[in-house]
């Protein structure tokens, strides 16, 4: 089921979801659920209401996606846009004090430039996930792991020399999938 | 946020001053953008269902006279609705077959995704194509099934505008009695994408 929608764009898949079809919801929260998380988090700190945010920014998806134009700009900055408000909505309803996101600590940023970081986290996010299921854990147990190559590579039970390859090959493909954050 | 050393990830000389400079932008933002949270248990899977607001879209007191407007449309849209048939949702997927260019069309794919048969006994089909070229006006593509690799049924005619085009389709055939999928150019048996 899902082979048929991983090659569509995100765009694509959204306007098969504003048609109904589930199999493309499936598809984009497989590419997005961690993201879409990862911003609830930025947003609000506490893990219990992120989760929450996360599923209703989903339901916002769903209910939302007819609203899209591809003319109007890619699939990733709709959702992104989607994500950002339904979580805010849910902010407001809830209205608890919101502890500041772990990665911008208080009086560090202010919105502007917390709002380019949280953009900036999503593209990277989802362009983790874009990588091959090979490549993806090289990368995270490297950079988020703490593991040396060479702990990398017993981990996962491979040469060190495939972790290398593994490694660059992700690194070139995130790259790709960066274009537009390398300028 | 500190991290791997860059220099022993990407080794050692062999890197092109200017990949070498892309990637090390990568690992800034890695760096940068954090890890990506673990998914707890209850959002391994997406919501099963299509959500219903938790909000009203409309006051309270509007609520009656809305539901009484929708139960009104609805008897309207049965009508028109079933002729023009709900296309997309209440179908499962059957199968996926992905079809790739050949020399004729090197950059083209294409997947056709099968549904259920359907009461009547056909197969709904929606094929989504890509990057096959535009034809001049008049001319058309076509879906076979095929035996031996030759064309044997046809399955749907089409266009395409060019990036990425849906179509559906819907064919009776029965697919024990085929071995493959190809997409022709109407009037010759050369396959442009093949399964």
């Amino acid at each position: 089921m899902a082979a048929v929608h991983a090659e569509l764009t995100d765009g694509e898949l959204i306007e098969r979801i504003a048609a109904g079809r589930r199999a493309a919801f499936d598809e984009l929260y497989r590419r997005y659920a961690r993201a879409v998380l990862g911003l609830a988090l930025r947003r609000l700190g506490d893990r219990g209401r992120a989760e929450d945010a996360a599923q209703e920014a989903f339901a916002a998806i769903w209910r939302s996606a007819g609203s899209y134009r591809r003319e109007r700009g890619t699939g990733a900055a709709w959702l992104y846009a989607i994500a950002r408000n339904a979580i805010v909505d849910g902010l407001r309803r809830t209205p608890e004090p919101v502890a500041e996101a772990l990665e911008v600590p208080s009086g560090d940023a202010g919105p502007p430039e917390k709002a380019e970081a949280a953009w900036l986290a999503w593209r990277v996010h989802r362009a983790l996930e874009q990588l091959p299921e090979h490549e993806r854990p090289v990368i995270e147990l490297a950079y988020y792991g703490g593991l040396s190559q060479s702990e990398v590579a017993e981990f996962l039970h491979v040469p060190l020399g495939t972790v290398k390859t593994r490694t660059r090959s992700a690194l070139q493909r995130l790259a790709g999938a960066l274009e537009g954050e390398l300028g | 946020m500190s991290g791997p050393d860059f220099d022993e990830l990407v080794g050692g000389d062999e890197l092109a001053p200017e990949e070498r400079e892309r990637l090390r932008k990568v690992h800034d933002l890695l760096l940068a953008a954090g890890p990506p949270p673990e998914l707890p248990a209850k959002l391994w899977q997406p919501p099963p269902e299509k959500p219903v607001s938790a909000f009203p879209l409309f006051p309270r007191r509007r609520q009656a006279a809305l539901v009484a407007l929708v139960a009104a449309l609805a008897l309207v849209a049965f009508g028109g609705g079933y002729l023009a048939g709900d296309r997309t949702t209440g179908l499962e997927t059957n199968r996926v077959v992905q079809m790739f260019g050949t020399e004729g069309a090197v950059s083209a794919r294409a997947s056709l995704e099968l549904f259920e048969v359907d009461a009547s006994g056909n197969w709904p089909m929606l094929m989504t194509i890509r990057d096959l070229a535009p034809l001049p006006a008049g001319a058309t593509y076509e879906l076979w099934l095929t035996t031996g690799g030759k064309p044997a049924k046809l399955c749907g005619v089409f266009t395409v505008h060019g990036g990425a085009t849906e179509v559906w389709m819907n064919m009776p055939w029965k697919l024990k009695r085929f071995d493959g999928w190809i997409v022709t150019r109407t009037g010759s048996t050369e396959p442009l994408l093949a399964s």
